[in-house]
């Protein structure tokens, strides 16, 4: 088997056996989601554009999971490898240069496409699951965003000094993000400023461009290409900066 | 520089900001050699090794290992390198098969058999943090032979290891010999550099102090012998008799006891000057001087207002 293939069957089944980054990245999403998708009912309303506000967060929790994996798994992960000498171990075995942020970019990927999975498979019993109006563009927007997203994570993580600096900074840009570009309140009724806090946010981009051709409030162009834009530049220069 | 299938390494030099930790440093490992590379805490030689794997990048100098140059070709040097490093881990949960499958190339050896001949049999399903530190050391040294290396580096090879464990380490270390692979040990341990190397490479701030094998440098740096006994009833004859012999250079009288201190030829003179007068102490003492004693004496702290660092060309005793 290639050093690629063995790094990412380790990586799988080890992530398996971490109980605390499975309940983030696998639970936070869906009790949150269940919180407050049930909190403003179901009736259409005018604050979330007129659809209904339980299909409003399903359709916008698919980037939390997104998030919770880039923003504070993989950088926690990465950073706890370099702090203890794993990273040097892999490179002194002769890993090949991008083996390793390779690796971290198929695990984060598997692990938010199963997350998704599992918060829909939640979701469809409790509050349905909304049809999908354009679903080729919800189709690319999320493997973009989780490449994107995955790959902001092995920055990070190449980037702070130690787990917990990680772990603290991971947790400081996922909560805004969370709550102002993806499961908190509608942009509908947020306040001009935070709205224009909350409007260039990566995970705004994302979830912007994820829910509206979901739920056919437009096409959201603008922001798949940012979306596109941010999963390249961050690839690149995760690539470069992660490399054993 | 020459080409050849050992490591080369000249006019070496590492900082980090201000900090020079290696400078001007020439060191060279013949293939199939073990060469033991000793010295003080700080001295530089993790930086040194570190360098050598392609790890870190030197600041000046060149280097050589099996052919390549670790800076521009670490990827293909690495897979070729066997090391055991200081201030490595594996994953916490890591299980110790697991380990050897996600170390294992097309070129490995048979990890079960690694693993049965360290003692590591047993362990196979515990996971990395489950392991003592002499369970861990013992691993990373299977990981470090596991590819069949043509260069192996081991970085304090049998730190927190007990006796046993340590002689089975260097039983393995023998048989790599055996085959023809080249060692280069880190080691502050004088009892294993001298069971185990070949040649020893002896570092201080930086640079090679001196380089030669075990006997050479007690040869060279060893304190004196010495040779203890309680003084007898009449000594004067005695004492004076001693203090003319051969290789004799202080007699002492502490209280009842006698110190003699000289080469390693008095010890024989003294035996016998003491039969000859036919008063053999009970209590009679010698201490031989050891690879031990010679890095004392080498690596004593240099005397306040004097050149702390000899430069590459002043090294003690001539020799590199």
């Amino acid at each position: 088997m290639s050093a690629l293939g063995r790094l990412v069957r380790a990586e799988l089944r080890l992530m398996t056996r971490d109980p605390l980054v499975l309940t983030f990245v696998f639970a936070f999403p869906i009790v949150t989601m269940l919180i407050i998708g049930g909190a403003f009912g179901t009736a259409p309303d005018p604050a979330f554009e007129n659809t209904n506000p339980s299909h409003w967060y399903v359709a916008s929790y698919l980037t939390v999971v997104i998030a919770a994996v880039g923003l504070v798994m993989l950088p926690v992960h990465l950073a706890s490898y370099r702090e203890r000498g794993v990273l040097r171990r892999f490179a002194a075995a002769g890993f090949p240069r991008w083996s390793f942020a390779i690796a971290q970019l198929i695990v984060g990927l598997l692990t938010t496409a199963v997350a998704c999975a599992l918060l829909l498979a939640v979701a469809a019993p409790v509050y349905g699951i909304p049809a999908m109006h354009d679903p080729w563009r919800v189709v690319v927007a999320l493997p973009l965003g989780a490449v994107a997203f995955v790959s902001i994570g092995v920055l990070l993580g190449s980037l702070l000094p130690s787990a917990r600096a990680a772990q603290a900074v991971g947790l400081l840009i996922f909560f805004p993000s969370f709550l102002l570009g993806a499961g908190g309140p509608p942009p509908h009724v947020m306040g001009s400023a935070v709205k224009t806090v909350a409007g260039p946010l990566p995970l705004t981009q994302l979830t912007d461009a994820v829910r509206v051709p979901w739920l056919g409030l437009g096409s959201a162009t603008g922001s798949l290409a940012a979306v596109a834009a941010m999963a390249v530049v961050a690839t690149v220069i995760a690539a470069r900066r992660t490399a054993l | 520089m020459a080409e050849f299938d050992g490591v080369t390494v000249r006019g070496l030099r590492k900082a980090y900001g201000s900090r020079v930790v290696v400078d001007r440093l020439d060191l060279d490992v013949h293939p199939g050699e073990i060469v033991g590379l000793a010295g003080v805490n700080g001295a530089g030689k993790t930086t040194t090794v570190e360098c050598i794997q392609g790890l870190r990048r030197p600041d000046a100098g060149t280097l050589s290992v099996l052919g390549c140059d670790p800076v521009t070709q670490a990827a293909r040097l690495r897979p070729l390198i066997g090391s055991q490093l200081q201030a490595s881990a594996l994953p916490d949960r890591l299980r110790v098969a697991e380990a050897i499958d996600l170390f294992a190339t097309a070129r490995a050896r048979d990890g079960g058999e690694l693993l049965d001949q360290f003692g590591l049999g047993e362990r196979r399903r515990s996971a990395f943090s489950a392991l003592s530190g002499g369970e861990r050391q013992r691993l990373f040294l299977v990981l470090a032979l596991l590819n069949r290396p043509r260069l192996v580096i081991l970085d304090e090879l049998t730190q927190g290891l007990d006796p046993a464990a340590r002689r089975n380490v260097w039983d393995a270390m023998r048989q790599l010999h055996e085959d023809g692979t080249t060692v280069l040990l880190v080691t502050h341990d004088m009892g294993e550099a001298e069971a185990l190397c070949d040649r020893i490479i002896v570092m201080r701030a930086g640079q090679v102090l001196d380089a030669g094998t075990p006997a050479e440098l007690v040869a060279r740096h060893a304190r004196q012998a010495t040779v203890s006994f309680s003084r007898p009833d009449e000594p004067t004859a005695l004492l004076e008799e001693i203090s003319g012999l051969d290789g004799v250079r202080n007699v002492q009288q502490s209280g009842a006891r006698v110190t003699v201190d000289g080469d390693r030829r008095m010890i024989a003179y003294v035996g016998a000057a003491l039969v000859r007068h036919g008063s053999v102490p009970e209590d009679l003492a010698v201490h031989v001087p050891d690879l031990n004693d010679a890095m004392l004496s080498l690596l004593e702290p240099v005397p306040a207002g004097s050149q702390a660092i000899p430069g590459s060309g002043d090294l003690v005793g001539g020799r590199r």
